[in-house]
């Protein structure tokens, strides 16, 4: 299947580059600038392109890949940015949806996006978190156009969240956040140090690209939150090894599940278990275990940890879950 | 992999092995088939007592590990039986309607016109569950056949090389289209990953029960052109000599070779090798005569494929190889040995 979008995308790029030169020397002779006036207009922040000169605050920011959820959780407001999944809009709060909603779609993932588009809206910063060889597939294109500020997918979350609000000049709302999530975690630390300390958690999951009559063990993304910063015991992988999480495990393995105290399993925004993980629910293995049928399997939503706004949704479900499972004893 | 060559030196029945012989090893096959079939219900990626395993078939209860065995192995090891049929079994009907000894139901492009029916399915309709798909795999399979059958067609009634040559085409073309899916669109790709490799792993029975009806009708088909088939091998002329309707009698395999192979792909996706090389076992175990290869491969071809299965189960535990790649580990050197020994399994 042909794709109208990239095709007309790189038709486009040659034209781009051009277009961006001629205003580029436009805009040398319209706005004489001296050396301090530039300095007092700019900034240099580093990211994982090296360091890149950006407007000191940057009024038309165009977040691309995963950046797009994350600045918009920090209260950027993004003219431009990649489209998100069902998935990924749903559990964000209705504010944030409507800045994602009032900015211009520019393709459904980076791969795809509309360089002409990108270029009509004359943004003065581009962000964009992508691998790195997608990246390197579309740098040029994109400095082309503005300062652009790359991270790759390997960058820890917190330190995400910090990069792109010293870009967006936002640091003030992500203050707000980082204290509301150290304050969650000092209270679910508080409220349940003797469960933290002695039960055996087990998360489980299944992707939309699971084999069929497989689930996971999972050990990356909000469970990661889990052990790190609260210290909950659960399964991960041995330094060095492949995440737990990469490997299928036939449903005959539920039965193993067994042996852990509880089990944290995925559920959506309403509490049901998530739709790629709904047969594993439905399995018969599934209803024998002892632990589900003692009320110790846990649903917790996770609706991204790629940013404090979803983590925090995230410690909300599970310190939930958590005063569940006392009572449950 | 495709060797073109029409040999037509028919049944030579000096060289064939005796009637008990034969019914020798049919038992012995019969007993190698019998004895996987359990094996297939013993051993998984968990260890469970074969206690546990006599009660769960015949003294069902609510026990944990009984549902692994009643839910996952049970239909598991019945659709690997299914599924190894139905492969053997097309497998040795093109290789007899082609005259070709390297010729699998691939080479009509049965696997390429499921695949790409799939790839439609999940990267344009959006269908990523098998239940949903498995239905475009066989009418893709079914189509593309049916295509070839009709590209193989001459003034001088049904070419075995032209509709080889037609599969062939037919299945590059196919297979570039799907690739341009592919990789327009890789979540389609994702989520028909398993697929593509071949695997029975998480197929439930209610998948096989609808296709099992149109494997019965496949299977009498190909039981009832056995003997024509006999007779073709000495030439179309020979065979017309001696009553036989040779277009007709390939149209019939053809439409038994189909639904086994498109049934099959459409359950397990892609199997390769197996149709390729149990045909070929069977001719050099009881000779050039059909029934006795067509049922030789009835019962060898899943015992190869639960034997892969077995395999997958356990060399990564607790984590699993589809029974896909496993036969292509085993299938490579297979058809390298079965190549060098052109005297023993030639057609």
């Amino acid at each position: 299947m042909s794709n109208p979008r990239r095709r007309r995308g790189t038709a486009l790029t040659a034209a781009l580059l051009g277009a961006a030169l001629v205003l580029t020397a436009c805009g040398g002779d319209t706005e004489p600038t001296t050396d301090t006036a530039a300095a007092a207009k700019t900034r240099t922040v580093t990211a994982g392109n090296g360091a890149v000169e950006i407007p000191a605050a940057p009024q038309r920011v165009v977040a691309l890949g995963n950046t797009t959820q994350p600045f918009i959780d920090i209260g950027g407001k993004p003219v431009g940015v990649t489209e998100l999944s069902a998935s990924e809009l749903d559990p964000i709060p209705a504010e944030q949806k409507a800045t994602y909603e009032a900015a211009t779609k520019l393709g459904a993932d980076t791969a795809e996006v509309d360089l002409e588009k990108l270029a009509g809206l004359k943004p003065d910063l581009i962000l964009v978190q992508v691998p790195d060889d997608e990246f390197e597939g579309i740098k040029k294109q994109l400095e082309a156009v503005a300062p652009t500020l790359f991270w790759g997918l390997d960058t820890e979350w917190k330190a995400f969240a910090d990069a792109l609000a010293q870009a967006g000049n936002l640091t003030d709302a992500l203050s707000q956040q980082k204290t509301q999530f150290q304050d969650k975690i000092a209270k679910i630390k508080q409220t349940y140090p003797a469960i933290i300390a002695d039960t055996k958690f087990v998360a489980v999951d299944r992707w939309d690209n699971s084999d069929p009559g497989t689930f996971v063990i999972s050990d990356f993304g909000c469970i990661e939150i889990a052990q790190g910063d609260i210290g909950l015991n659960a399964p991960k992988a041995a330094a060095g090894a492949d995440p737990l999480g990469w490997t299928n495990l036939p449903f005959e393995q539920i039965a193993g599940l067994s042996k852990y105290d509880a089990i944290l399993y995925p559920v959506d925004a309403a509490g049901q278990p998530k739709k790629a993980f709904a047969p594993v629910v439905e399995s018969n293995t599934w209803k024998t275990l002892s632990t589900v049928t003692s009320g110790h399997a846990l649903g917790v939503f996770c609706p991204g940890n790629n940013s404090y706004g979803p983590v925090l949704q995230y410690l909300d479900s599970l310190d939930r879950a958590l005063a569940a499972l006392p009572a449950k004893k | 992999m495709t060797i073109l060559a029409q040999r037509h030196d028919g049944p030579d029945a000096t060289t064939a092995p005796g009637p008990r012989r034969r019914l020798l090893g049919l038992v012995t096959a019969l007993l190698v088939l019998s004895a996987l079939l359990v094996l297939s219900v013993m051993i998984g990626s968990t260890e469970i007592s074969p206690s546990v395993v006599w009660d769960a078939l015949f003294h069902p209860s609510a026990d944990i590990d009984q549902f692994a065995i009643r839910d996952y192995r049970l239909p598991r090891t019945l659709v690997g039986l299914a599924v190894g049929v139905a492969l053997g079994l097309s497998g040795a009907l093109i290789q007899a309607i082609t005259r070709n000894p390297l010729a699998d139901p691939g080479v009509l492009g049965v696997h390429a016109g499921a695949s790409f029916a799939v790839t439609v399915a999940v990267g344009v309709l959006g269908i990523t569950d098998i239940q949903g798909y498995m239905w475009f795999a066989f009418a893709g399979a079914l189509v593309v056949t049916l295509m070839v059958l009709a590209l193989g067609s001459t003034r001088q009634g049904q070419s075995p090389v032209v509709m080889v040559l037609a599969g062939v085409c037919v299945g590059a073309v196919l297979g570039g289209a799907r690739e341009a899916i592919q990789l327009t669109d890789p979540e389609a790709f994702d989520a028909m990953r398993s697929w593509n490799a071949g695997s029975i792993v998480g197929r439930p029975l209610d998948l096989l029960w609808p296709i099992l009806p149109l494997l019965a009708v496949a299977l009498v088909l190909a039981l009832v052109v056995s003997g024509p088939l006999n007779a073709m091998a000495l030439g179309d002329d020979l065979a017309t000599a001696q009553g036989v309707h040779p277009a007709r009698t390939r149209i019939l395999a053809v439409v038994a070779l189909t639904l086994l192979a498109g049934g099959a792909t459409a359950i397990a996706g892609p199997v390769a090798f197996v149709g390729l090389m149990v045909p070929h076992v069977a001719r050099w175990l009881v000779g050039p005569h059909q029934r006795w290869i067509f049922v030789y491969s009835i019962l060898l071809a899943p015992s190869l494929l639960l034997a892969s299965d077995i395999i997958g189960r356990i060399v990564m535990r607790p984590g699993e190889i589809p029974v896909g790649i496993v036969t292509a580990f085993i299938g490579a050197p297979v058809l390298i040995v079965l190549v060098r020994r052109n005297k023993a399994s030639g057609l």
